[in-house]
């Protein structure tokens, strides 16, 4: 089958999304198929600037290339799925959550104008549109179907994606706590800076971002930030820590609990962190806190001083993350 | 966001002002809302939202107001003919009743208006509204239009109306614990709830009752509502000898009217001919889970099949209705429970306030988005040397980009 992955790129930017489209494609390859990514650079300010993005994935021709018909369109962000394809497919990440969820939040760009208003009312029926062509529209789990149903009145298949390719392995934990994300505000890091200056609890925080000078003020010497790493330096310390932090605000998915289980490590996160919790359970495959700092202090202690639980919690988790792989994703896809 | 919202409101009492009582609570937790009122200067807002009815009385001021200002009408019915005759004729503006037919109907509409005016044809507002409706007036001035139907959605489609469209459910009560009332009784209880009159096709419900009593002696009919002027309900009852079975109440208040409802076996609401009218007391009987009668026409049609009974508007019209009586009677707990959800699920309150809130955004700031998007796309069209962009424009509008 010749299938094309449409996905959105923002220009120096990369995420959870732009791993799990690259491990798409390769997973259709790897399993027999002709596999392009197909990209359109995304920039969603200001105003009504994020029409004209939906409106350039409209006017993509994607039916065939060079003479040759492509044979499935597998979508996964705004406004890639906005792209026209009689065998579309759809599986969503998110969608633009500015003019949901986040709106008349601190994390949304529509303010009570007439025009944000109505570029907001845009994008929600841009969404019924787009999505309501798919052939089938999958969620990558309960809580972007929930968006979809509640803000759209779309009907989604929940289909969770496998985490990136790492060499997992499991190691003694060496009793500090993991971050693994892109440095924004959403995804809530210094939190976990407030709770390793209170409880003075190692902590190696990965990945950058927009906030990164904000957090490193914030921690000021007591966090070690590590930056981007490679996939050996990262699998290491998922290897070798005791626990993996991992709190955004109602987060659509998270890979991070889905890699730390790999590694065997649990997870702690927070009542309000949506996604996550949808395989970390309190007790079960790590700690479910509420979203202050003292809270995620006393739960990364007790992780990190109650290495037995912290084991079999770990080992709870992997169980869960095994279940999720390729070829169950590429099938439901391609079916 | 602010919007001015015209609407009668109690202790007025017409089901628009029901329907307001009901929606702008919810409507003002989502969004900035000012209500205008009669004799006033009207408020200053980003969209004004007007609640359209036939009553001139309590609906001639709030078109006075969408003259002066278009914005968003709420057509709650389609045919207005008695409200335009109200705020034309009713003024001693003859000239502008005449103009409201010629729009309608041209040259014969307007010679029709003459012989109203020279009381040489009947009050055709009386006699035939849903001839003439006379809608044209108001939809003129709407710079976005509300509906609570297909039908009337699809009437305003073909009377021209080309600008945006929105059909929004009628809004449910939010579900209490109700009471049944204990002083009335039957076996069935029939209940009929609303104005009383030849268009509610209160004869022949009479008559399918008598019938229906004949084989059912513990039958009760609850009527509740007022009667209209010239229809004599007691005539009516005496002469079809159903003086013992049916019980009368006039204007009842809100929570009475509910526990009524709720003593209820089987509740009926007919309608012919329509004026495309959406009922609240088919709301109330839905919420409640009872089991339904009503008419197969306009908005009633449009409610799924396993929801109500539905009753033909032809020659075996009597006979149905007493069929429909029977099932609704003996087998409606299905129909009710359906009755329940399908309304808790469709015409949820806080369902139907966003869907205002989404069609008011639109109004007020959709003609800058549209421009602002069209704008950026003839400019990158003309810089690549492609001079007609009106083929980009269409294709941004088939693309749902622009609305």
């Amino acid at each position: 089958m010749r299938v094309v992955v449409a996905a959105p790129q923002v220009p120096f930017e990369q995420g959870g999304a732009e791993v799990m489209a690259d491990d798409l494609v390769a997973a259709l390859r790897t399993r027999g198929h002709e596999a392009e990514l197909v990209t359109i650079p995304f920039k969603w300010y200001p105003g009504t600037r994020v029409l004209d993005q939906a409106f350039l994935w409209r006017l993509v021709d994607l039916t065939e290339s060079n003479g040759r018909p492509i044979d499935r369109v597998i979508a996964t962000k705004f406004p890639a799925y906005c792209v026209r394809h009689p065998n579309k497919v759809a599986w969503v990440l998110h969608q633009f959550r500015q003019a949901y969820d986040y709106d008349r939040t601190d994390l949304g760009q529509f303010s009570e104008s007439p025009e944000d208003r109505a570029t907001r009312q845009a994008v929600a029926r841009l969404d019924r549109i787009a999505l309501g062509e798919a052939r089938k529209v999958f969620a990558t789990s309960r809580n972007v179907a929930d968006r979809l149903r509640r803000f759209n009145g779309i009907e989604a298949e929940i289909l969770p994606h496998p985490p990136q390719a790492l060499p997992y392995r499991e190691a003694e934990p060496e009793g500090f706590v993991l971050s693994v994300n892109r440095l924004d505000r959403a995804k809530r890091v210094d939190l976990l800076i407030e709770a390793a200056k209170q409880r003075g609890l190692p902590v190696v925080v990965v990945g950058d971002g927009p906030d990164r000078e904000r957090l490193e003020g914030l921690a000021n010497g007591s966090v070690t930030f590590a930056g981007r790493v490679g996939s050996d330096e990262l699998a290491d310390l998922y290897a070798r820590c005791s626990a993996l932090y991992y709190a955004p605000i109602d987060e659509d998915f998270g890979m991070g609990p889905y890699e730390a289980f790999l590694s065997g490590k649990p997870v702690v996160t927070t009542t309000d962190a949506g996604g996550p919790l949808e395989v970390v359970r309190d007790r079960e495959t790590g700690l479910v806190v509420a979203p202050g700092a003292g809270e995620i202090a006393e739960a990364c202690s007790y992780l990190t001083t109650h290495v037995d639980d912290a084991k079999a919690w770990g080992r709870a988790g992997r169980a869960i993350a095994e279940r999720v792989t390729w070829d169950a994703c590429v099938d439901a896809l391609l079916s | 966001m602010r919007v001015a919202y015209y609407s009668p409101l109690p202790p007025s009492r017409s089901g628009i002002a029901d329907y307001s009582a009901l929606l702008l609570p919810a409507l003002r937790e989502r969004i900035e809302v000012v209500v205008a009122e009669p004799g006033k200067r009207a408020p200053d807002a980003d969209v004004a939202l007007y609640h359209v009815g036939n009553d001139p009385d309590a609906h001639g001021w709030i078109v006075d107001a969408l003259e002066r200002r278009p914005g968003v009408v709420v057509l709650h019915e389609y045919v207005l003919h008695h409200l335009i005759a109200g705020i034309t004729i009713g003024r001693g503006d003859g000239r502008g009743y005449l103009e409201a037919m010629e729009r309608e109907l041209g040259v014969p509409g307007r010679l029709l208006g003459l012989g109203v005016l020279d009381n040489l044809l009947p009050l055709l507002w009386e006699t035939q509204p849903e001839r003439f409706p006379l809608s044209g007036t108001v939809l003129d001035r709407a710079h976005g239009l509300i509906v609570h139907s297909r039908y009337v959605g699809e009437r305003a489609r073909a009377a021209g109306y080309a600008g945006r469209l929105w059909r929004v459910p009628h809004p449910s009560w939010p579900m209490h614990a109700v009471e049944p009332a204990a002083d009335v009784h039957g076996d069935p209880l029939i209940g009929c709830f609303g104005f009383l009159n030849m268009n509610k096709r209160i004869p022949e419900l009479l008559e399918a009752f008598a019938a229906f009593r004949r084989t059912r002696p513990g039958a009760r009919l609850l009527l509740v509502g007022a009667a209209g002027e010239r229809f004599d309900v007691e005539r009516r009852l005496e002469r079809l000898g159903l003086t013992e079975g049916v019980e009368r109440l006039d204007y009842v208040p809100e929570e009475r009217m509910w526990s009524l409802m709720a003593a209820c076996d089987v509740l009926v609401n007919l309608r012919y001919p329509t004026m495309g009218e959406t009922s609240g007391s088919v709301i109330r009987a839905l919420s409640l889970g009872r089991p339904l009668v009503v008419s197969d026409v306009g908005w009633f049609a449009e409610l799924p099949d396993d929801v109500v009974l539905k009753v033909p508007v032809d020659e075996h019209e009597v006979d149905v209705i007493e069929a429909a009586l029977g099932v609704a009677a003996d087998h409606g707990a299905p129909l009710g429970r359906a009755a329940a959800a399908y309304v808790a699920r469709e015409h949820d309150l806080a369902r139907v306030a966003d869907a205002y809130v989404a069609a008011l955004e639109v109004a007020a700031g959709g003609d800058a988005v549209d421009d602002a998007v069209l704008w950026r796309i003839a400019e990158a069209a003309a810089e690549a040397g492609i001079d007609d962009v009106s083929e980009l424009a269409r294709a941004a509008r088939d693309a749902g980009i622009v609305s």
